[in-house]
């Protein structure tokens, strides 16, 4: 113990340990927004949606412009966060009508590819629009602080973090299991066909959820630009922790991307403690690790053959 | 392709720098390295229908390999381009073990998440790599300075690769493998191990792929985390698809097409390329309704309708 301690300091410190524990949980909460509108598109329309984040990506930008334009008042934060997913989610429904609908029952590599070459034309589309300056938003006044926490100084824009995706989550469960609409959801990721010969209109089906995961997409983009340098490369990389979250968790799996995006962020936000080097590798061997022993993710359904 | 073709083909490249500028020399030495990435990505998309997302990684195992031999091994720039393939492959060895245990999807991202690995550890490990700032100064020996010399080295090798490759998808193991692409539960109750297949193959191709990075090193002189990126990964796929995955010379037509659009493009509007090449990936996915057997239809179609 006492040899762990001189190579750890910080084990015998709970403070610090309990600190890490609350910005874990943070950068998992961002993960589970991004992460789980991925899961919701993969559950219902069989797309792994490669430009998810490229839409965080412009919920971050449309941020920027929005907070930017509007007048400087306390109440000009919450419009824009309010405002910036709902055009991500325009963007989103533009694309599903336009081209998404077309490949539905084509080969799934073939979406891929066609996903893939959705992150080439909105990158270059945000690169025209908006340049190639890193941004930034500033944290609403009543949030741009910290808060004490055990001691120790907590951000507490992290907070609201804290607090609003398990809103998100919670009402997204209740949607999910308490209406119409959200037992449509999951009988499509059971049998869409069935749903269909049903008499549902699952076109229309795959448009709404397409639209609310784009949201999703978006909100966690707006809601991470006042803490990240709102920058190009940003797309790719949500897109790889979104995936490896996913992934984790199950494709299509509501309550898979919840405990995979916890157990990612902690994994995050401690592997930077012990490993520093090497943290990022720590997330993808876990992810390697879930692939090789339950190819189909914790909570996943193993895939159709 | 039949002989006279091929013949022509190689005359071509070899009277090439007589009437070329240095320049277009080593846009077809680029050509020539695109084109061997792609065929070796084909053997396992086209004839092995194994689809890899993380195939960068193989190939910056072959660009670092090269470069650390020779930097920090000492090693003479042809020995090195002999070992990285070796070491490519045995990168590829290790990880298909467990990437051909899965299927479509699943398949693509178990090889993406490898390939990230391989790239994170490039990134991460500075005093290998170093990092971001990758591996400088690689330059070929005297007699291989100039355009021309480096061009010739390289059509030479990359046509060497292509014609090996070849005979391996002629042979028996490449048509088991096209069995088992075609039908894997058919294929497995005649007698064919179908993982061993798949793995060979996904070896094979990491080490060409390997070679294809160790020429590009010395090419380029220098190496990047880059290379190992994901979205490096998209190239040979997409080269491939636009060359015809159903043919064996397709991708190298595909990326005689791609390296030149980028040319084009990239000389006058270089912010536009991207735009260009995402937007050309999805009307050819949009707009080719039955996708790859789409594209090897359509040829075969197009074959038997010229002959009597």
């Amino acid at each position: 113990m006492h040899a762990i301690a001189n190579l750890f300091p910080w084990i015998t410190n709970g403070s610090l340990i309990m600190i890490q524990v609350m910005s874990g949980l943070a950068v998992g909460m961002f993960l589970f927004l991004v992460s789980v509108g991925m899961s919701l598109i993969f559950g219902v329309t069989r797309i792994v949606n490669l430009a998810h984040g490229s839409f965080y990506m412009v919920g971050a930008y449309l941020m920027v412009t929005l907070v930017g334009i509007l007048p400087e008042r306390p109440w000009a934060f919450w419009l824009a966060l309010c405002v910036a997913p709902l055009g991500v989610a325009l963007l989103g429904g533009v694309i599903e009508m336009t081209l998404l609908r077309r490949i539905y029952h084509r080969d799934p590599l073939m979406q891929l590819i066609l996903t893939f070459g959705l992150i080439l034309v909105i990158g270059t589309l945000v690169l025209l629009l908006w340049g190639p300056d890193n941004k930034s938003v500033q944290r609403p006044e009543s949030l741009a602080g910290s808060v004490r926490l055990f001691g120790q100084f907590f951000p507490s824009y992290y907070v609201l973090v804290l607090v609003l995706a398990p809103l998100v989550a919670v009402s997204m469960w209740l949607v999910f299991y308490r209406t119409r609409w959200g037992m449509l959801i999951r009988a499509a990721t059971v049998d869409r066909e069935m749903l269909g010969a049903l008499g549902v209109n699952v076109a229309a089906l795959y448009t709404q959820v397409f639209v609310f995961g784009s949201w999703l997409a978006g909100l966690a983009g707006a809601l991470a630009a006042p803490t990240v340098a709102v920058a190009l490369g940003m797309d790719s990389d949500v897109l790889t922790n979104a995936f490896v979250v996913v992934v984790i968790g199950g494709l299509g799996s509501f309550a898979g991307s919840f405990i995979s995006a916890i157990m990612v962020g902690l994994l995050q936000s401690f592997g930077i403690l012990i490993f520093p080097a090497i943290s990022i590798v720590l997330l993808f061997a876990l992810m390697a690790v879930v692939l090789i022993v339950r190819p189909w993710g914790l909570l996943g359904r193993p895939e159709d053959h | 392709m039949a002989r006279p073709a091929l013949l022509a083909v190689a005359a071509l490249l070899a009277l090439a720098p007589l009437v070329l500028p240095p320049f277009f020399l080593q846009l077809l030495t680029e050509i020539a390295i695109a084109g061997l990435f792609a065929t070796a990505f084909n053997l396992l998309m086209g004839f092995g229908g194994m689809v890899s997302f993380g195939h960068a990684a193989y190939f910056a195992l072959g660009a670092y390999a090269s470069a650390l031999l020779v930097k920090k091994a000492g090693l003479s720039m042809i020995a090195a381009l002999a070992v990285a393939p070796v070491l490519a492959g045995v990168g590829a060895l290790v990880f298909g073990i467990f990437i051909v245990r899965l299927t479509a999807t699943y398949f693509a991202m178990l090889s993406l998440a490898f390939g990230q690995i391989v790239f994170t550890v490039i990134f991460k490990w500075k005093s290998l790599t170093g990092g971001d700032d990758g591996l400088l100064g690689l330059w070929p020996p005297d007699w291989l300075k100039s355009p021309a010399a480096y061009y010739y080295f390289t059509v030479a090798v990359v046509g060497v690769a292509i014609l090996a490759l070849h005979r391996i998808v002629d042979s028996p193991f490449g048509s088991a493998l096209k069995a088992v692409r075609e039908n894997p539960r058919r294929a497995r109750y005649i007698g064919i191990d179908v993982r061993r297949h798949q793995l060979l193959a996904f070896v094979i191709s990491g080490a060409f792929s390997g070679l294809a990075g160790g020429l590009f090193a010395f090419y380029n002189g220098s190496v990047f985390p880059d290379f190992a990126f994901f979205t490096k990964s998209f190239e040979p796929l997409v080269v491939a698809l636009l060359g015809g995955v159903g043919s064996f010379f397709g991708p190298l037509a595909g990326a005689f097409g791609f390296k030149l659009l980028e040319w084009a493009i990239s000389r006058q509007w270089p912010v536009y390329w991207p735009l260009v090449l995402g937007s050309v990936v999805i009307a050819v996915v949009v707009l080719l309704p039955r996708g790859f057997v789409g594209l090897a239809e359509v040829r075969a179609w197009a074959r038997s309708a010229r002959r009597p």
